[in-house]
């Protein structure tokens, strides 16, 4: 990444007032100069004369509370209270790369890997305090006092000999003459014993807008003279569009186009990016809906005909015999250990695909004209939105401007461009702005799921119940290596896993917490049996296994260097908080585990009570989160919260179903979903303290560890080991 | 062609057209009320929930020709004016809003559901309430149903 400071411009308004604008700065160092007179600074700040002070937030938000942590970092360097700057999303910021895609530029613009956070941390601090130091400065200089007379209050420079303050409103003419000089290398965010918002509770600065209703969802925008488009796409998992009545449709009220959209790629073989669709284009919703429903259509399946949930569940029986090993990893002698264990543990585990079901159907409106394209979506990535209006118009993306809108939730779909490149072709097709709603059934059936995967465990313990061998091969249909290839691998000498793929044609992609939503489940429960067959308290035997090293650099992305005394003390914590371990009546049980998920680390104590012999109750969630420093500890238990619901729904009931090659589960009739009556009425979260300087990811973090929590304790409940899921049809 | 009228938050609103249009739509796009949320379409998720004559309805199942004579409140106009439902401030103050997406259908269920459940228990709630939250905000879900039924029992 080059340096990237942050540079002013000053805008003119039709009233003759000034703006002072503010980019992005990712670094605090300085320029020469600092003042871009071309217009072409992309605002993160923007102050103007009448008082009002806007953020531009420059990652989406999907939920996870980015334009609150935006607005609380601004106003802490500025001494603002964050509800009273208004929210914007920050332009696209990047460049072209040699290929003409859409690159990232100071900072990345999308939400993935719990990073969010993490990206807009220094630049935003960095940012707001240059901000405030330019003011600073224009009030010294007005003033002719010293620097240091003065500070920020309450949205304005204070005088501390005067004990007059001036609100920035006033000074943002006169930062024009703030010289950046004076200020060079003194520009630095506030220390952390003079903070007063961060580290606090901060409340969702949307909430009101959300409570009444506002229209700030993508599916809320509307355009003048917008065409609606409702897309009957091809319901096998792989095929394309063979005939159908044009004429027809055609005749339906409100109809006026009917458009196919080929698949692409269009090479079969290779996943899809575009499925193959035939657009229904009409005045209203309802009206493209109606006919879209009334189509008859004719589509070529051959290609997954067949393949069914249950089949490739055989598959990956099969494949943990005798298939070929796609990526493996050892250490130690594993036979060895295997023939001199005082016991050997082995299970096969297995999970089905997720669907993601985002609360808000995908949808995009596109305004394509012949020399450039505007685009309104939810959508998780701005530059990625960017790419795929790119790619479905053959623009440069130097042409192409997207607003994003707030997310109702993202969950690793929203990042895909299939519902942006659908409203750009169609808008280019009929020359008219064209909104693309996807309806549940759409958002189900065109699916990138989690994958699925089978696993066999096999692990060793010696005479005193120690861990001294770990294997782990797996059958997946998806790259989700990490079960084969993380701890307690490395912690034990003697270690094997096997990863071997399985080629199908579910389309399979990111969901909340990749690869770690299953991983954790696997090893941490796995890891509950043994211990239990070893005659060990779940809880020492982790403690045990984890007081072996100090440190281990993991190998699989994002490479976290994991600190075993952090997870020490974080079971500990939760194991306290919980009073885990005491005596529970009958039928009731508790489960403990623990996972790291990109940088951050939780822990889960779940206690539940049985209901007969194949239901349960969850009472009670205690949890303990390393999540670096914690910017807004509401927000951060927020995500813990849902990270534990997300968990225990997803673990009882996630389960995409197709059969003969057409998903089976397209709506929450056929895709159950926990509701509030089986969500724990008790959730306790600590957030630890490490005395971190910066943040580390928290958004996908609760739930891995949730999974194998709510399994121990069920096992503990009731003796019966859940090595299948969903739990609901596996108890 | 179906004609009916009805009120949409105390004004009165006529609709001549497609008589199995979902009210959602109506809303959504002819009344350019864009707080009521599409989900599911099939009743499942209650992110489309408003009030009709008073009690909670999930909108996409309702076709526009059983309105004629109802009145119909949705999201934005459950607060009297600048001043909140009660429900709207719990929402509000107990933080409840992740991604926001199903919360204007939440508050609506919970606004009808305290009207007959003014002490609700944990059960009550478990067996009223069924909204879906693909965030998993139930938890404070619950709470701020048991706060506005606080505040409501004090007004
Ligand atoms: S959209 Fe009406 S219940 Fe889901
Ligand atoms: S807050 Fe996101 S779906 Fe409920």
């Amino acid at each position: 990444m080059t340096n990237h400071v942050s540079r002013r411009s000053f805008l003119k308004s039709a009233a003759g007032t000034t703006a002072l604008v503010l980019s992005i700065s990712s670094t605090p160092s300085v320029l020469a100069t600092d003042t871009d007179n071309s217009g072409n600074v992309t605002p993160c700040l923007r102050f103007t004369e009448d008082g009002q002070i806007f953020v531009c937030v420059p990652i989406p938000d999907m939920g996870q509370g980015m334009i609150t942590t935006a607005a609380q970092i601004i106003a802490e360097e500025l001494d603002l209270d964050p509800n009273q700057t208004s929210i914007e999303m920050m332009a696209f910021q990047g460049h072209a790369d040699a290929e003409g895609r859409a690159s990232e530029g100071p900072m990345p613009q999308g939400a993935g890997g719990s990073l969010s956070t993490m990206m807009v941390w220094g630049p935003l601090r960095h940012t707001a305090a240059y901000a405030r130091d330019l003011f600073l400065h224009a009030a010294a200089i007005r003033w002719s006092v010293p620097l240091n007379h003065l500070e920020t209050r309450n949205g304005a420079v204070y005088n501390k000999n005067t004990k007059v303050s001036l609100p920035y409103k006033y000074l943002v003419s006169d930062t024009r003459r703030a010289d950046y000089t004076v200020l060079r290398g003194n520009t630095t965010p506030k220390a952390a014993k003079d903070r007063t918002l961060i580290g606090r509770d901060q409340r969702n600065v949307h909430a009101l807008a959300i409570a009444t209703g506002q229209p700030i969802f993508g599916i809320d925008s509307d355009i003048p003279d917008m065409k609606h488009a409702v897309i009957r796409r091809c319901p096998h998992l792989n095929g394309s569009l063979v005939s159908y009545d044009r004429d027809a449709l055609l005749a339906l009220p409100g109809v006026k186009h009917v458009i196919e959209i080929a698949r692409r790629p269009d090479d079969l073989s290779r996943p899809r990016i575009l499925p193959a669709g035939l657009a229904i284009i009409a005045d209203s919703f309802w009206q493209a809906k109606k006919a879209a429903d009334m189509a008859e259509i004719e589509w070529d399946g051959s290609r997954a005909a067949g393949e069914s949930s249950a089949a490739l569940k055989a598959r990956m029986a099969e494949h943990l015999e005798t298939g070929e090993v796609a990526d493996s990893k050892e250490g130690g002698d594993l036979a060895k250990a295997m023939a001199e264990a005082d016991k050997v543990i082995e299970a096969t585990y297995y999970h089905p695909h997720w669907a993601h079901a985002c609360m808000e159907p995908h949808n995009c409106i596109a305004d394509v004209k012949a020399d450039s394209a505007e685009i309104w979506t939810s959508h998780q990535s701005i530059t990625e939105s960017i790419n795929a209006a790119a790619a479905a118009t053959d623009l440069p993306i130097s042409k192409i401007t997207s607003n994003v809108m707030r997310c109702g939730t993202g969950l690793g779909r929203k990042y895909a461009p299939d519902f942006v490149m659908e409203a750009c072709i169609l808008s280019k097709a009929i020359g008219a702005p064209v909104k693309v709603t996807w309806t549940r059934e759409d958002e189900m059936e065109q699916d990138h799921v989690n994958p699925s995967a089978m696993y066999r465990m096999r692990a060793a313990v010696d005479a005193k119940g120690r861990l001294t061998g770990w294997h782990v091969r797996t059958a997946a249909d998806g790259w989700i290596r990490n079960a084969a290839m993380e701890p307690p691998m490395g912690l034990v000498d003697n270690y094997r896993g096997e990863w071997g793929y399985i080629e199908n044609n579910v389309r399979r992609g990111p969901w909340r917490g990749p690869q770690h939503n299953t991983a954790a489940w696997v090893i941490q429960g796995f890891l509950n049996e043994v211990a239990i067959a070893a005659g060990k308290d779940p809880l020492d035997f982790l403690l045990d296994l984890y007081s072996r090293k100090d440190f281990q650099k993991l190998d699989t992305w994002p490479f976290p260097l994991l600190e075993y005394e952090r997870f020490r003390k974080i079971l500990k914590a939760v194991a306290k908080d919980a009073r885990y371990g005491r005596r529970m009546p009958d039928g009731w049980g508790q489960g403990i585990a623990i996972y790291h998920t990109f940088s951050g680390t939780c822990a889960h104590v779940v206690e539940i009570e049985m209901i007969g012999d194949t239901d349960y109750r969850v009472h009670k969630v205690t949890s303990a989160i390393d999540c670096g420093l914690a910017v807004n500890p509401l927000g951060v238990r927020a995500q813990v919260e849902g990270g534990i619901n997300d968990g225990l729904s997803a673990a009882k009931y996630g389960n995409f179903r197709f059969e003969d090659g057409v998903p089976v589960t397209n709506n929450f009739d056929s895709y159950q979903m926990m509701r509030i009556g089986e969500a724990p009425p008790e959730i306790n979260v600590r957030i630890m303290d490490f005395g971190d300087e910066d943040p580390r990811g928290t958004g996908e973090v609760a739930l891995p560890p949730l999974i194998p929590a709510l399994t121990n304790a069920i096992f503990a409940a009731s003796g019966k080991r859940v090595r299948t899921l969903p739990i609901s049809e596996n108890l | 062609m179906t004609t009916v009228t009805f009120k949409i938050n105390g004004k009165a609103a006529s609709f001549s057209g497609d008589g199995d249009m979902p009210l959602l739509w109506h809303l959504r796009e002819d009344a350019g009320l864009k707080g009521t949320k599409f989900g599911c379409g099939i009743g499942q998720c209650g992110a489309c929930t408003v009030h009709i004559n008073g009690e909670a309805a999930r909108s996409c199942s309702v076709p526009m020709a059983a309105l004629d004579g109802t009145s119909i409140t949705t999201i934005e106009g459950l607060a009297d004016g600048e001043r909140l439902h009660a429900v709207q401030e719990a929402w509000i103050k107990e933080d409840v809003a992740q991604c926001g997406y199903c919360q204007a259908g939440q508050i609506m269920a919970a606004a009808a559901f305290l009207k007959d459940n003014p002490n609700p228990t944990d059960d009550d709630i478990d067996s009223g309430i069924d909204n879906l939250c693909r965030c998993g905000s139930y938890y404070r879900i619950r709470k701020a149903i048991k706060l506005a039924a606080q505040n409501l029992a004090g007004a």
